[in-house]
């Protein structure tokens, strides 16, 4: 039983890191300047995209991951400074409209240079084969994702508790203008909120490709269950996107166990519930840094 | 430039959309006054402010800070160039604890300049409750909140709107007490107020806005005994009796 049942747990833990990352820097960017980022996905996929690139000229896999996600990160904020932020001050809708178009560009552009199909992004060696952890054998890739993702969470909640441009972060979700008036470069905050969510995605990324494998649609794949999750946890809420991504992906796993056929609408299944008990999600009240 | 006023607002005109709100808004703020700017509801105070600041930018006309013009600057440079801001309401961080509200607005300490050691000297209450959260503040903790924050940006000019807003009358002694004790020490004010009497008894000077225009300007303690123009603006009868 737990034979079957560890691999399955350790799947759901790691896609649901995924979810929560996915979905921490979704929050990021929809707190701050409300813009819904539905091009969140095609950065991540670029970032494996990078990755995959410098490692087939030879860089190893922890160069690539570091110049890739930096690199994405950058791309971000030129994204955000030309084409995102002179629509902060319309209704929403605007930038979802933006970014959705910037989707389906990024993935066009996707299949044009690296071509339709998945490529071989391959883990590297010393983070191949299994770990034994009593009496299972877990794949050490796996391990490595879970480990690497809390430490990003970690990095991420020290950056936003621990430094000043963190406060600032924090204190902008509340009142951006009163941050102004008080001689904060709110312009700036949103470009660099924005470069931290796309840090996170194109960090993500890079790891989702190892696992997943990386094809045009492989971020956007993964954006609907990190959406579901944002809304599980409770829009905005940092504790509620990491409690609702391990939800979510352990729903999905252990789903795939038991009864393949639910796997894809069991998260619907799962927000439908949490909705109805509690209408602004599990965390709902608080706010992101509440 | 040097003999330049502290503030010179000049005919402004401000808009919220296609609506006009402030109509050729002139006024000027000297270095170590207070200036009180009265007006009833909606008539254009916090719009002033705000002009100022940048935050909602005049459509022509100009303000200048010691003979710099400001309009046309983000409200970021505007506060960084010294405009200090106490926000009608307050608007506090609420999530965020006193001592981190204090922080978001500390800025440019010279000499003996304002730092948050120096705040929490002056307001000791603040210093009890550093690491509270500023949305669990009694109003008039927030408002002291509020002003320290200000200062803590040691602003050459300070804007502080209704101040006594939903306060209990000791406190608002208290706290126009204190706005007295920070002109003296050299700091200067642009105050608003609904509660006519009380802010002219701290000022100078005063303006009266209506409906966008300034429609009186004068001394503020004749002002004060001007009973007719008092009794408008605190929205009395005339045959009403002025609260003490
Ligand atoms: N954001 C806004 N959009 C459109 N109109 C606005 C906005 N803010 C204020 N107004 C209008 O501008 C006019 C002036 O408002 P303002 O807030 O400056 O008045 P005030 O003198 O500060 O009033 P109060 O004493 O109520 O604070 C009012 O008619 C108000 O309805
Ligand atoms: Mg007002």
């Amino acid at each position: 039983m737990i034979e079957h049942l560890a691999p399955e747990i350790v799947n759901g833990i790691v896609l649901g890191a995924f979810y929560a990352i996915i979905a921490i820097g979704l929050s990021l960017i929809m707190n701050l300047t409300g813009t819904i980022n539905l091009a969140h996905g095609s950065f991540m996929t670029l970032a494996g995209y990078l990755a995959f690139t410098l490692m087939s000229r030879g860089s190893n896999f922890w160069f690539a991951l570091a110049a890739s996600a930096i690199c994405t990160a950058i791309i971000g904020l030129v994204v955000e400074r030309l084409l995102i932020s002179p629509l902060y001050k319309r209704v929403p809708l605007y930038s979802l409209l933006l970014t959705f178009g910037l989707s389906l560009v990024f993935e066009e552009v996707f299949r044009l240079i690296w071509g339709p199909s998945t490529v071989p992004f391959s883990a590297p060696p010393e983070l191949s084969g299994a770990t034994q952890i009593g009496d299972v054998f877990l794949p050490t890739y796996r391990l490595f994702i879970m480990v690497a993702l809390v430490v990003v969470m970690v990095a991420l909640l020290v950056f936003l508790y621990r430094t000043r441009l963190g406060l600032r972060l924090r204190g902008a979700v509340q009142d951006a203008e009163m941050l102004a008036a008080l001689g904060t470069n709110t312009q700036l905050l949103y470009m660099t909120n924005f470069g931290l969510g796309i840090l996170l995605a194109a960090i993500a990324g890079v790891l989702a490709a190892g696992l997943l494998g990386l094809g045009p649609t492989m971020g956007n794949d993964l954006l609907m269950p990190a959406f579901i999750t944002v809304v599980i946890g409770g829009m905005g809420s940092l504790a509620g996107s990491i409690v609702g991504g391990l939800l979510v992906g352990l729903a999905i796993s252990i789903t795939t166990l038991y009864l393949p056929a639910a796997s894809e609408v069991i998260m619907y299944v799962l927000m439908a519930v949490v909705l109805l008990i509690r209408p602004r999600g599990l965390f709902g009240e608080e706010g992101i840094f509440g | 430039m040097s003999d330049a006023r502290l503030l010179e607002v000049e005919r402004i005109n401000t808009y919220y959309g296609k609506s006009h709100i402030l109509h050729d808004v002139s006024l000027h703020v000297e270095q170590g006054e207070i200036v009180t700017l009265l007006g009833l509801n909606g008539a254009g105070k916090t719009t002033t402010l705000r002009s100022i600041l940048g935050l909602t930018p005049p459509r022509t006309g100009t303000v200048k800070l010691n003979g710099r013009e400001l309009r046309g600057l983000a409200p970021h440079a505007v506060a960084r160039l010294g405009v200090g801001y106490v926000p009608e309401g307050r608007r506090m961080f609420k999530n965020l604890s006193v001592l981190e509200n204090l922080q978001l607005a500390e800025r440019g300490t010279v000499g003996d300049g304002w730092t948050i050691g120096r705040v929490y000297d002056r307001f000791p209450k603040l210093k009890e409750l550093a690491g509270r959260k500023s949305g669990r503040l009694s109003g008039g903790e927030q408002e002291m909140l509020a002003i320290g924050r200000a200062l803590v940006g040691n602003p050459k000019l300070i804007l502080v709107d209704e101040p006594s807003q939903g306060l209990a009358p000791i406190i608002v002694i208290e706290l126009y007490k204190t706005l007295e004790e920070l002109r003296r020490q050299g700091a200067s004010i642009l105050l608003v107020e609904q509660n006519a009497l009380l802010a002219l008894k701290v000022s100078q000077r005063a303006y009266v806005i209506d409906d966008g225009h300034i429609v009186h300007t004068g001394a503020a303690d004749e002002l004060a005994h001007d009973q007719p123009r008092i009794r408008g603006l605190m929205g009395l009868r005339e045959d009403e009796d002025i609260p003490a």
